[in-house]
């Protein structure tokens, strides 16, 4: 921030609801800084699923800004999850994305440690050296169905154990402790991370920029509702469809329904199974399943997609045939790390069961377009022209949800 | 022609990437062996947690007594812990 900018709480303090953010929010260094400490530090992070570490001693680090943790699976089959830094002289313990190790032993002076944590061999060191003072600093984690969530705080906020209650029963039919990962894709974001957040939670865009993905998806389903009376026979299609979907998958005792937390809780998150155009069974290009096994025990294949978005950092889509999930990580001020996770039942085989690249050619093509997208608002936002701009009340609420969760957690991490 | 090697009389371990050959005496490791001949491998815990002298196994038989630096999938890949095998027949090592 120049001199002449207001410091953060007068910023959070004279954001106007109902409008894009100030500049700084997506460009300024220290408020970079104040979103990894207050947000990325103190909620509910989603960073993979655990098929990425299914057996014992597998390990998955993952970055968040300046937060480096690493997620392993113990003996016990249980997740753990520990600040990925030797308690040595402070080396980075696991290099690689993803691995298999007996024991977590850092690479410079082999100091070694259990999968719970625990120093278990610090060669060279005192007689009197205390092991159990220099265990790995443990981070909170938790898995939702499947869903990997840390949380870096020293107390992590209780109302995850809501969220998984109650999106519990929606995504376990999906099975994804049953699933593999069939392709991962990071994308770097030329624009900061509420960018892409931001550009996610609405589908006022969609229609212009998206041709494979409305192919399957109804922006209605994203908080598009315009009014008009096309705009409004489309929105009757759409609520038709909703009802017949919710009304087969009540009868398969399979939950539907929206619920919708983004802004009132600290861990805000949003579900809902939509209805797919045509075929009605997946976000591809045809609408129909790109994988010939079902996920878990499902044998309809017509479930159309369940979304499941939480603060501050994930979107997800739960099909009958496969899985796609979105996590952002903020890298600089303005770029961010887009990962994205494409799942299929286990026993599936690829080229037989299905073809990868029809598997992500919805996707695939999307998320360039949304980054193109990004990296415009990006541009823009850095100039000297820029003046926040107002949402459409009908088409961008979910945005302002958003914005309006980071204002009021930002204002509380000043607080506390 | 000298008797076959037993646990009694020790074995011959070769490293093939050094093209050493070293006795190994009765009761002694891989690691300690080599030791023994002045020769330089990675090792830290000594006690089968670090993996540092994890190795490939080209052929023969150990004994290894690991604590948990090693994975099932790892030994069924023909790797060892040096530090904590000992010779149950000749060996060749890829060191």
């Amino acid at each position: 921030m120049t001199d002449s900018t207001p410091k953060l709480p007068g910023l959070l303090a004279r954001r106007t609801r109902g409008m894009t953010l100030e500049a700084p929010f997506y460009t300024d260094p220290a408020i970079h800084h104040a979103d990894l400490d207050l947000i990325f530090a103190r909620h509910w992070i989603f960073v993979g699923v655990e098929p990425e570490i299914a057996e014992p001693g597998d390990v998955m680090s993952v970055d968040i800004g300046n937060h480096a943790v690493l997620v392993a699976r113990d003996d016990d089959m249980e997740l753990r999850a520990f600040h990925n830094v030797c308690r040595h002289r402070g080396a980075r313990l696991i290099e690689a994305r993803h691995d298999s190790v007996g024991n977590i032993v850092c690479p410079y002076h082999q100091w070694t440690y259990g999968l719970d944590g625990a120093l278990r061999h610090a060669g060279c060191m005192p007689r009197d050296f205390q092991a159990e003072r220099h265990g790995l600093r443990h981070v909170h984690v938790r898995s939702l169905e499947g869903l990997i969530f840390v949380c870096l705080a020293e107390e992590a906020p209780d109302d995850f154990e809501d969220m998984a209650r109650i999106v519990g029963p929606y995504i376990a039919p999906h099975g994804i402790t049953r699933c593999k990962v069939a392709h991962t894709e990071d994308i770097v974001e030329p624009g900061n991370w509420k960018l892409t957040m931001e550009n996610n939670r609405e589908c006022y865009h969609c229609s212009a920029a998206h041709p494979e993905l409305t192919r399957s998806i109804f922006a209605e389903g994203f908080g598009f509702a315009p009014v008009g009376a096309a705009a409004e026979a489309q929105a009757a299609r759409f609520q038709a469809m909703i009802g017949d979907l919710h009304a087969r998958c009540q009868l398969r005792g399979i939950p539907s329904g929206e619920i919708e937390h983004l802004a009132d809780r600290i861990t805000g998150f949003r579900t809902e199974r939509l209805p797919l155009e045509d075929a009605g069974e997946s976000e591809t290009l045809d609408t129909r399943v790109a994988c010939k096994k079902l996920l878990g025990d499902l044998s309809e294949t017509r479930l159309g997609a369940l979304s499941f978005w939480t603060q501050p950092n994930s979107w997800h889509h739960f099909m009958s045939d496969h899985i796609v999930t979105f996590a952002v990580f903020p890298l600089t001020p303005e770029t961010a790390l887009l990962r994205t996770t494409w799942l299929v039942h286990q026993d599936a085989v690829e080229g037989v069961d299905y073809d990868l690249s029809n598997l992500t050619a919805v996707w695939h093509a999307t998320n360039a377009q949304d980054s193109a997208l990004v990296g415009k608002a990006a541009d823009g936002v850095r100039t000297s022209g820029y003046r926040p701009g107002p949402y459409s009340a009908d088409t961008e609420g979910l945005v302002e949800k958003f914005c309006a969760w980071y204002i009021d957690r930002m204002q509380a991490g000043l607080a506390g | 022609m000298s008797e076959s090697p037993t646990p009694e009389t020790g074995f011959t371990i070769s490293f093939s990437v050094t093209g050493r050959d070293v006795q190994c005496a009765p009761g002694n490791t891989v690691l300690e062996a080599a030791e023994l001949a002045g020769l330089k491998l990675p090792f830290s815990c000594r006690e089968g947690m670090c993996a540092t002298c994890k190795s490939k196994l080209v052929s023969g038989q150990v004994d290894m007594q690991h604590k948990g630096g090693i994975r099932p999938k790892e030994i069924a890949a023909g790797k060892i812990l040096l530090c904590c095998s000992r010779p149950l027949s000749d060996l060749v090592v890829e060191r």
